[in-house]
This record gives C-alpha cells, sequence and structure tokens, in this order.
C-alpha cells in the first residue's frame, strides 16, 4: 500500500501523516530526509522528533540515495520528507540528480511494505521565481505528479485535515 | 464556532455569507477574518485559538502554499498562520475550505 500526503507549510500533514501510519500493524520505520544544515533545520528535527515520541517509530537518517538503502522487509515506512531529498539529491554533493528519486521510491515498494510519504505544495505562491528556483518546482512537481499516479491513496491536508484526491480514508 | 479556510479571495466570506443568509453587517458582527495574520506575533498559539473559538464564524487566509520564503520573520509567519489553522480546525465544530467559490465540508456538516 502506498499512500501520498501533500500540503502546505505547517498544515498539519506530518501529524497527519504520523496517525495514518499508526493505524497499520506492525514495526515503523521513520525515514528522515532533512539534512541538520543549521541551528533553523536542528530545531524543525528536534520539534518533529518531539511530535512523533511515543508513536513508536525507529528513525533512519538517509539524505540522499534511498536505492541504496537496505530496509527491512513488511514493514511500514514513513518517509518525510519529498520536498528535502529533491534538493538533497538536486543539490547535495552526493545528490544523484532528479533520476535518483524515483528509482529510490521504487526500491522501497515492494516487499510487503507500506510506503507513505510526506511532500509539500509549494505551488501556490505565484511564478516570479529565478531559474534555479523553477528548475527545483518542477523537479518536485514531476516527482509529486509520478508518486500521486502510483499511490493508491492521495491525500491533501488542509488544516489538519484530510481532503482526498485518490482513494479515501482507512476503513 | 464554524471555521472556514482557503486560498486568498477565493469567495470564503461571500460563501457563508450565502450559506447563513448574513447581510455584510451582520457578517462584521458575527465573524472574525483574516485570523492568520494574528498568528504571527502571538506567542501563545493554543490561547489565540482558544479566544477565537469563542466566536461564531472564525476565517482564516491560507497562505503556507507557495515557496519557503527566504526571510526568516515571513517564514515563522507563514507557519504561525497554518498551525493557528491546525487548531482552529481542532476546536471548532464545521470546517470548510472554499476553493475558487466552491464549498467543501472537511469536518462536522455544512450550517444549512
Amino acid at each position: 500500500m502506498f499512500t501520498l500526503v501533500i500540503g502546505g507549510a505547517a498544515s498539519g500533514k506530518s501529524e497527519y501523516a504520523e496517525s495514518w501510519v499508526m493505524r497499520l500493524p506492525g514495526r515503523r520505520i521513520y525515514l528522515a530526509t532533512m539534512k541538520p544544515w543549521d541551528e533553523e533545520c536542528r530545531a524543525r528535527i528536534a520539534r518533529h522528533r518531539r511530535l512523533r515520541q511515543d508513536k513508536g517509530f525507529e528513525t533512519v537518517e538517509r539524505y540522499t540515495n534511498l536505492s541504496g538503502l537496505e530496509l527491512p522487509a513488511g514493514t511500514n515506512i514513513l518517509l518525510e520528507c519529498m520536498s528535502n531529498l529533491t534538493a538533497n539529491e538536486l543539490y547535495d554533493p552526493e545528490g544523484g540528480g532528479k533520476e535518483a528519486i524515483l528509482l529510490g521510491i521504487d526500491a522501497l515498494l515492494g516487499r510487503g511494505r507500506h510506503l507513505t510519504i510526506v511532500t509539500n505544495e509549494v505551488f501556490s505562491g505565484g511564478t516570479a521565481y529565478g531559474a534555479d528556483t523553477l528548475r527545483y518546482l518542477e523537479t518536485l512537481a514531476r516527482v509529486n505528479r509520478a508518486l500521486a499516479s502510483r499511490a493508491d491513496t492521495v491525500a491533501e491536508i488542509v488544516c489538519g485535515l484530510p481532503n482526498f484526491l485518490k482513494g479515501g480514508p482507512q476503513p | 464556532m464554524i471555521f472556514i479556510t482557503g486560498p486568498l479571495l477565493a469567495g470564503k466570506q461571500s460563501y457563508i455569507c450565502a450559506a447563513l443568509g448574513l447581510s455584510l453587517d451582520e457578517f462584521a458582527r458575527r465573524a472574525v477574518w483574516d485570523v492568520q495574520e494574528l498568528a504571527a506575533k502571538e506567542p501563545d498559539l493554543p490561547a489565540l485559538a482558544e479566544a477565537l473559538a469563542q466566536r461564531e464564524i472564525v476565517i482564516a487566509t491560507e497562505v503556507g502554499g507557495g515557496v519557503v520564503p527566504t526571510d526568516p520573520e515571513e517564514r515563522e509567519a507563514r507557519e504561525a498562520a497554518g498551525r493557528l489553522s491546525c487548531l482552529l480546525a481542532e476546536r471548532a465544530d464545521t470546517v470548510v475550505r472554499v476553493y475558487c467559490g466552491l464549498p467543501q465540508v472537511l469536518k462536522g456538516q455544512l450550517p444549512c
């Protein structure tokens, strides 16, 4: 089962995705993709760790090359988030470029796993961006569309509440 | 409390006025709007949400859907606005998102 959770800044998407994964039986792995570049990133990471403490997630940090990552079969994986992973693959010296993103997702899918991905809605603030930003946006948009096309469920999160664009709530 | 959200100029006020048959005067008396602007300088968002939840109609514009701003204050303001909306939605009986003038009920039932 593959679920895509999308929302804007502070839309409640992480909390929703966590509660979605917590309703699935079995081991839960939180695949964290944000590199702790600076104080703000570290504070953000700490906040997310606080939010998911006591929810039974094992945290695995991985910034690039998900296809080289060994994770156990039959687990529930929550990947957070696609906007960071995309930036890492595009701009990090260790990044594998845009092709590496979907290859990594292919590697995570299968082997009886449930994959839930959190991604960002960053496309509703106009079009007046520089070439670098547009290139990033185009890559993330293509990734989002590819993920949404493959996903069983796509939930857009608005103030913490789901708007199902594909599939529906868990039974 | 009815919480209405949606993008800028999506028709949030027009929708609730039509749905409840409110004149503009009644709207101004019964509703509070642009509450996303209150979030930026508020050190205690849950307290603000609690106070707003006492009102009948609360309206917030969605501001978190653009590229992450490079300015730290703008970034913080946008996040605070998003968190306030989540807190309001938790406290609301009804949450309606208005998108190009069309209402979508995310929680509870339409007031009419």
